[in-house]
Order: structure tokens, then sequence, then C-alpha cells
């Protein structure tokens, strides 16, 4: 009887609990990877049943993740973050979408319609969600911001089998490197070819409108970030949205600075580099209202009174798209540096602060 | 050598330590300023010069909101002490902070337009501080004993930061870093226009408390014998409190919460000169708060390069481990 039990004690243990195991049944030596340009955070190899994404890790540049994504089936996913709503709506997949974080941050229509019909739940952001709502919901994917945390209980959800993916497009060095994030969202939504030659279109526009910018021949001063507190938080060096700053025609005093992450200054520094820089970026608000109230002595840059802009023509509109849309932040970029050599002064995403 | 004269010797060296304090403060910081950057930016200020507007619209109200913050929560705290004869008393134990907590976080993480609108950060600040001052008031005519009072406080900052947790988890993220910043406080948000009606209320509310200095020092000897000697306890408790939600509340507004210097720099003067005359101790606590405020924001200045230090934290950093000594040496 005891060498009965010892005889079948393996087996006991491997029919306990299923090994996680993303590779199961993959042929890797049938793989291949498909091209990525531009983007750093996130590799795709094509397998025989499906993809086989790697998630970089942006601080370590190891591989922090691997999941695999099967083809050919329409995924159930909860997305967390604007930028992947965004993207879905641009391969027109917001069927998928069965949760976000709130309605309130939601600028695509058919998303909000879909909402409105009850056909997507919200979740709140990933610091404070229901467990238990998420479980209920089935979802097979939940796309969410990468900070460097693991998303809370990730674990416990990807033991139920929902795959946890961190979003790593801010911290790109080149906006086409954001956009390209699409081509993952398009082999979850099962549209890869949709997504790359939606990509291929945006390069092809965002490269015209650099040679364009190289035929004017200002480059005007220029200071990204706003104050929180009493820190100033400018854009990286290596960050995509100094990369835009200077294909934009834009000179960025911190070009030079290494590193994807904010850039840390006190406002008395702020003022001493840039009390005659001609144009302020991304302040964070609309208004002056809302710039003062932030802290009172930004009057002091000359850059405050007519020459201070922001995504402000429709906020939630800037957070879903922009990702996507390099082309038209640069667009609007240019705009602003050139005025005076430009014949339009239309904007998309970007409004002067008042 | 006489006690009077060991006080009077060792407040003579602070109010001579305290200037010199504040001038190193003007120059210290990571743009080099010049004794002509301040004297023309103070008389004959020239807007094209970057060294001038830091040197008056930047340095100069920082180092005056600083002297005035320490002092302020200081004297407070002295007062709070007093009051509850309990050395873990401070200005913030009565709630008032926390109302000030509350009605900041409702600004900031509510779409209600009474709180979010035309109110700022400060308004709803000093709302929140008189709000509660009022019904710490309300509390302390029902209440007879100090303790109840106390308790009645500390009950009340409880109740508060659980609403403003709830408030906390469910706003996001943009309004919980704004609220988060200004729950690390700064010294660097004021300006002269708002220092004009900042400093005379400051100096009101501290030079009040020398009226009360009688009051303070009966109290010392407990309830029951200050009112053997004739002082009116609820008058005195109704001073000490309007004072509290006026003086903290101030600081408050413009600074946020700066946490742990009317609880540490009181106990620190009762030990340097060990006495419970209260004008000695009310002079000494404004002119230590003072100086313990402006040295942690020297600090501050100097560890710029490296890293950027909010003000409650440093004072949170030096003041809680202070206050353990303190307690390990009564303890003794």
């Amino acid at each position: 009887m005891n060498k009965l039990f010892l005889a079948l004690l393996p087996l006991l243990f491997f029919s306990c609990e299923p090994e996680a195991c993303d590779s199961c049944n993959i042929n890797i030596e049938e793989s291949h990877s498909i091209k990525i340009d531009y983007a750093r955070n996130f590799n795709v190899n094509r397998t025989n049943v499906g993809y086989r994404l790697e998630l970089i890790d942006p601080n370590s540049g190891d591989v922090e993740k691997t999941v695999s994504i099967p083809s050919g089936k329409d995924l159930r996913i909860i997305s967390l973050t604007t930028t992947l709503n965004g993207m879905l709506a641009i391969l027109e997949k917001q069927s998928l979408i069965i949760g976000i974080t709130d309605e309130k941050f939601i600028y695509d229509k058919t998303i909000l319609e879909r909402f409105d019909n009850k056909l997507i739940e919200t979740y709140g952001d990933a610091t404070n969600f229901s467990f238990e709502k998420i479980v209920a919901a089935k979802p097979d994917i939940i796309f969410y911001s990468g900070f460097g945390d693991e998303f809370p209980l990730q674990k416990k959800l990807e033991k139920l089998g929902i795959i946890v993916i961190p979003i790593y497009d801010w911290r790109e060095n080149h906006p086409l490197g954001k956009a390209e994030w699409i081509k993952l969202v398009g082999i979850i939504a099962d549209e890869e070819e949709k997504a790359q030659e939606y990509f291929n279109q945006v390069v092809e526009k965002y490269d015209s409108i650099v040679e364009v910018v190289k035929t004017y021949k200002e480059s005007p001063t220029v200071i990204a970030g706003g104050i929180f507190g009493d820190v100033w938080y400018a854009p990286g060096g290596d960050s995509y949205f100094s990369k835009l700053l200077q294909d934009a025609g834009g000179n960025y005093r911190y070009a030079k600075q290494k590193g994807t992450a904010s850039l840390e200054f006190s406002l008395e520094q702020v003022l001493k580099n840039e009390i005659d820089t001609k144009y302020w970026i991304n302040p964070g608000v609309s208004s002056k209202v809302k710039l003062n109230e932030r802290n009172n002595k930004l009057h002091f840059l000359k850059s405050y009174e007519e020459k201070t802009y922001c995504y402000s023509s429709n906020m939630n509109r800037f957070w879903e798209q922009s990702a996507a849309m390099p082309h038209l932040v640069l667009k609007d970029l240019a705009t602003i540096f050139h005025s005076e050599e430009k014949d339009t002064t239309e904007m998309y995403f970007y409004n002067r602060v008042k | 050598m006489t006690t009077l004269v060991r006080h009077r010797l060792i407040l003579t060296g602070i109010l001579l330590l305290t200037p010199a304090i504040a001038a190193l403060h003007l120059f210290v910081g990571q743009i080099h300023l010049s004794i002509d950057d301040y004297w023309n930016g103070l008389f004959s200020f020239d807007k094209s010069s970057v060294n001038e507007i830091i040197a008056r619209d930047f340095r100069t109200p920082r180092l005056l909101m600083a002297l005035i913050a320490g002092a302020c929560l200081s004297v407070v705290g002295l007062m709070m002490q007093t009051l509850f004869n309990n050395p873990l008393a401070g200005p913030y134990v009565l709630g008032i902070n926390s109302g000030s907590s509350l009605f900041v976080a409702l600004s900031i993480m509510t779409g209600v337009p009474f709180f979010a609108s035309d109110f700022g950060l400060i308004i709803n600040s000093l709302f929140g501080a008189f709000l509660f001052g009022l019904i710490i008031l309300f509390f302390s005519r029902i209440v007879r004993t100090q303790i109840s009072l106390l308790l009645i406080g500390l009950m009340l900052g409880s109740f508060i930061s659980a609403f403003v947790a709830f408030l906390q988890s469910a706003s996001d993220a943009q309004e919980l870093k704004v609220f988060t910043l200004w729950a690390l406080g700064s010294l660097q948000k004021v300006d002269f226009d708002q220092l004009a009606y900042i400093v005379p209320i400051a100096l009101t509310g501290i030079a009040s408390t020398f009226f009360i200095v009688k009051p303070l020092n009966a109290l010392v000897l407990g309830e029951a014998e200050a009112k053997l000697l004739g002082i009116n306890i609820k008058t005195t408790r109704l001073i000490i409190i309007i004072l509290t939600a006026i003086l903290t509340g101030l600081v408050t507004a413009f600074c946020g919460p700066i946490a742990f210097v009317g609880l540490a720099v009181p106990n620190l003067v009762r030990i340097l000169f060990k006495t419970q005359q209260h004008l000695t101790l009310i002079i000494a606590s404004v002119l230590i708060g003072s100086i313990f405020i402006v040295l942690c924001d020297i600090l501050i200045q100097l560890l710029e390069p490296y890293f950027m230090l909010p003000i409650n934290v440093l004072t949170s950093i030096i003041g809680a481990p202070m206050v353990i000594l303190f307690i390990l040496k009564r303890l003794k």
C-alpha cells in the first residue's frame, strides 16, 4: 500500500495545480520576431499558437515579463490606461473593452456609448480597485500604466488566468516609440496588419513634418513641465517629449541631460535659467488662474504672459490620442514655435494658457 | 549666578543668534546672491535682474514665513502643553489642523462648487481651522476637565483623518498629488502681498499671549490650584483655543501642515530654561521656534542639489527623535 502511495505521489504533485506556464505548447523554434523600429520597452514574437510578448523593464533593460497571447480570439480587456483606449479606438476595437478607470477620463464616443449601455464598467485606478469585481467580469487582460511596481494582487489574478500587462509607453525615448505600442495593441486585438499599416502612416507623416521644420530658420528657447509643490518637473533629455520639442525646432536646455525620467528643479533655478525663455509648454493646467493657484511667482517667467501653451483644447482627447498620434503633437508644437514662419495657427491638441 | 541672570544671558544669546541665522538663510541656495542683490531688490528693484527678483520675491518672503511659522507653532505648542498639563500636547491635538486638512482635501478632491471654485486652498484651510476651533470651543464649554477636551480633540482628529483618507482613496492621481504636496508643507508660496496681513495677524496673536502669562503660570499648578489663585479657567481656555485656531490656521493655510515644531520646541525650551515662568518660556519659544524652522530650511536648501526635501518631512525627521529623547530624559 505504502509503495503504491509513493508511486502515485509524483502524480499527485503534478495534478495538484497546473504550473503557471506562459510558454506551454508554444513552439519557440517556429517563432520569429516582429520588427520593432522605435519602441524599446517591448518585443513581440509570432509563434505557432499566437504571439509571445516580452515586456522590458525601462530601468534595467531586462525582460520584466513574458506573456502569451492567443491569436484569432476576441479578448476581454480591462484598460486602466487611457493610451490603450485611444489605440483600441484607432483600430476600431472598442468592443473588446469591458472595463475602464473612470468614464470622466474618456474621450472616444464609442467607448462612452458602450459605457452608457452598461457594456463597460469602471474599476478605478490600479491603486484602488475591487479584486472580486474584476474577477467577476472575467477579463482576459488588464492593462495598467507601469510605474515599476507590480499590479496589486497580480499573482492572484494570474493564477486565475488573467494576463496583467504594464504599459511603459511613457518611458519611451522617441515619440514614434510611444506610438509603436499600437503594434502590441494590434496583436492583442487581433489586428496586427491594421496596426502595422497605421504605424507606417504615422512614421511617414511624422518624418515629413520634421523635414518641413528643418527649413525654418528660428529655433526658439523652450521650457516644458510645471511646478508641483516646490518642485519643477521637466522632461528628461532622453524622454519622448524632449525629442518632440527638438523635432519641432525648439531649443530645449535640458535636451542633453540623460534619462527618460522627469528632471527636478527648484523654482529659483528655473527662474535663473529660464526667465527669458520664449515658450513654456505643458504647465499641466489650462488657465492662468489655476497656474497661479499652483504658485503665485510664475509670472516672473517671460513666457508666462503670452507664450504658455497646454494640451487643453480637450484634455481627455490628448491623453487618449496623443500617444498614437505624435505627428499631430509635433505639428502643434511646430505651429507654436514657428508661428511667424507658418501660414496657419490652427492646432489640434494645444491652446494658449489664458 | 541667579536663575534670572542665567535666563537673561541665554535669551540674549538666542536673540543675537536669530538675526545671524536669518542672514545665513538669505545667502544659502543654489543661486548665489550678494548683499547688493538684497539691497537693490528691496529698495531700488530692477525687474530685469533675476538675482534681485530671487532676493526680493523668493528668499525674503521665504525667510519671513519661516520665522513666523516657527514662532507661531512653538508658542501655540507651549500654551497647549500648559493648558493640558501634558508635554505631548501640541497645536495639532485639538483637531484644528485636521480641520484645515479636511477643508483643503474637500477643495481639491470633490467637485462640490462651494469647495472647489472661488475658494482657494488658503481660504479653505483657514475656514477649516476656524470651524474646528469653534467646535472645540463648543466642547470646551460642555466638558469640565482638560483631559476630556484633549481626548475629544484627538478623536476629532482621528475621525477627520479617516474621512480625508476616504477622499484620497476615491480621488484621481492628479488630485491626490496636489493634496499630498500640500500636506508636505512649503515655505515658498507666500509673497509680500500675503505677508502684509500674515505678519500683523501673527504678531498680534503672539503679543496676545503675553496677556495670559499669569493664568498660564497658574495653570502649571493644576486647574484646582489655579482656580484658588483666582484664575478664570474657562476664559483662559477660551483665549488659548482662539489663539491656537488663529495662529495654527494662519500657518497651515499658507505653508500646509508643519509637524513636530509645536511639540518639540516648547519641550526643548523647558529643558533649556528649567522654569515654569511663561514670560521667559514664550519669548524663548518664539525665538527658538523661529531658529528651528529657519535652520531646517537652510538644510533643505543645502540638500537641494541632491534631492528636494519638503519642510514637513524634515521637521518630522528631526522633531520625532527629539520628542523621544525628551521622553527618555523625563523618565530618567
